[in-house]
């Protein structure tokens, strides 16, 4: 009983450590960006578990280029949610996106900076990831995000 | 006798275990994140990483957008290497290069750059006029290579920084568009990438 207290004790006390993001913002929203659904979105379910898509937006700009903008949100902020980020060393969690974007025909136009980009995601912190179409071409976006495990502690 | 054969064995093995800790070289995704982090040098992730955003913000800032239905031609001038790395910044100058030609917005002269032309053929094919090997009403005549209208340039730098076995470096991409009539710059953004790492206790 006593070791369980110690342990239980030990993990508040490194929980205590990590950092989350406490965030405040007007509730009066005067921004007017076109949301649309998330079906487009790919993650994998233990991703899922760690950041939720709240929101998704597109704009067709006078170029005729594609501006998109995801806005997502680390909700690993409980306290059994930080011990066990704390044990897997995915706090602050490390992530990695990629855009695809697809022609009016459905073939993936080719981007000469396609890569997958590294972001840092804290506990409780809303991140934007956003991408503009290579060309004019671009009507359709697919996002893929995964876990970062080379930007792991 | 025994000593000997007993040290050969064990030399054997250890030859074995340490041959054992490599592994065989593979092909691994460009566009990953498995490749090589080392903390004083420009990576080729991190080349992707200041390309990438390098582009967005381009095309996001609308410099490259006209009215009256030409494409503006941009050179490629010097990126500057203020880095202690020998590190050749064409991969980005290049990748840039692309992304402007596949957007559709502006096109890029090989005429002429920051170090001399690009494509040293736009000159020397004219040099063919009078040489009698050459059908003369087929050789490119001098003055219509179109000069650029805007310039894209910029700057690496590098600090570093150490505190105990912890080592840190931080790069700074700077870059511009300068519009060549009036010499101003139209658009400068600039990417940040900082690698950190600590020394192992031994060795380096």
């Amino acid at each position: 009983m006593k070791k369980l207290i110690l342990i239980s004790l030990c993990s508040l006390l490194l929980i205590s450590c990590q950092a989350t993001v406490n965030t405040l913002d007007n509730t009066e929203k005067t921004m007017q960006a076109t949301s649309i659904d998330t079906s487009k979105v790919s993650t994998d379910g233990f991703l899922k578990d760690r950041l939720a898509i709240i929101r998704v937006d597109k704009k067709q700009r006078d170029d005729g280029l594609l501006s998109i903008q995801i806005t997502a949100k680390n909700i690993r902020t409980s306290f059994w949610s930080q011990a066990s980020s704390w044990f897997m060393g995915d706090n602050p969690y490390q992530i990695a996106y990629r855009f695809t974007w697809f022609g009016a025909d459905g073939m993936e136009v080719e981007s000469a900076a396609s890569t997958w980009v590294p972001l840092t995601v804290i506990p409780g912190d809303t991140v934007r990831l956003k991408a503009i179409s290579p060309s004019a071409q671009c009507k359709d976006f697919s996002l893929a995000i995964r876990e970062n495990e080379g930007g792991r502690k | 006798m025994t000593n000997k054969i007993q040290q050969l064995i064990a030399l054997s093995i250890s030859a074995l275990l340490l041959t054992a800790c490599g592994s065989a070289p593979k092909r691994i995704d460009a566009t990953g994140n498995e490749g090589i982090v080392s903390i004083d040098n420009v990576d080729f992730k991190d080349w992707q990483i200041a390309a990438e955003k390098g582009i967005r913000s381009l095309l996001e800032s609308g410099t490259l957008n006209r009215n009256d239905n030409r494409k503006n031609i941009i050179m490629i001038s010097s990126v500057k290497n203020s880095t202690t790395q020998h590190i050749n910044t064409r991969i980005l100058t290049d990748k840039i290069r692309q992304a402007l030609l596949r957007s559709g917005k502006a096109l890029t002269t090989t005429a002429i750059s920051g170090t001399g032309a690009d494509d040293a053929a736009s000159r020397q094919v004219r040099e063919l006029a009078n040489d009698p090997m050459f059908k003369q009403n087929t050789v490119q005549q001098s003055g219509t290579v179109i000069a650029p209208d805007m310039s894209l340039s910029g700057e690496i730098v590098q600090q570093q920084n150490s505190l105990g076995r912890r080592e840190e470096s931080y790069f700074f991409f700077h870059l511009s568009l300068t519009d060549l009539t009036t010499g101003l710059a139209v658009w400068e953004d600039n990417v940040e990438i900082v690698k950190q790492g600590k020394k192992p206790l031994l060795g380096w």
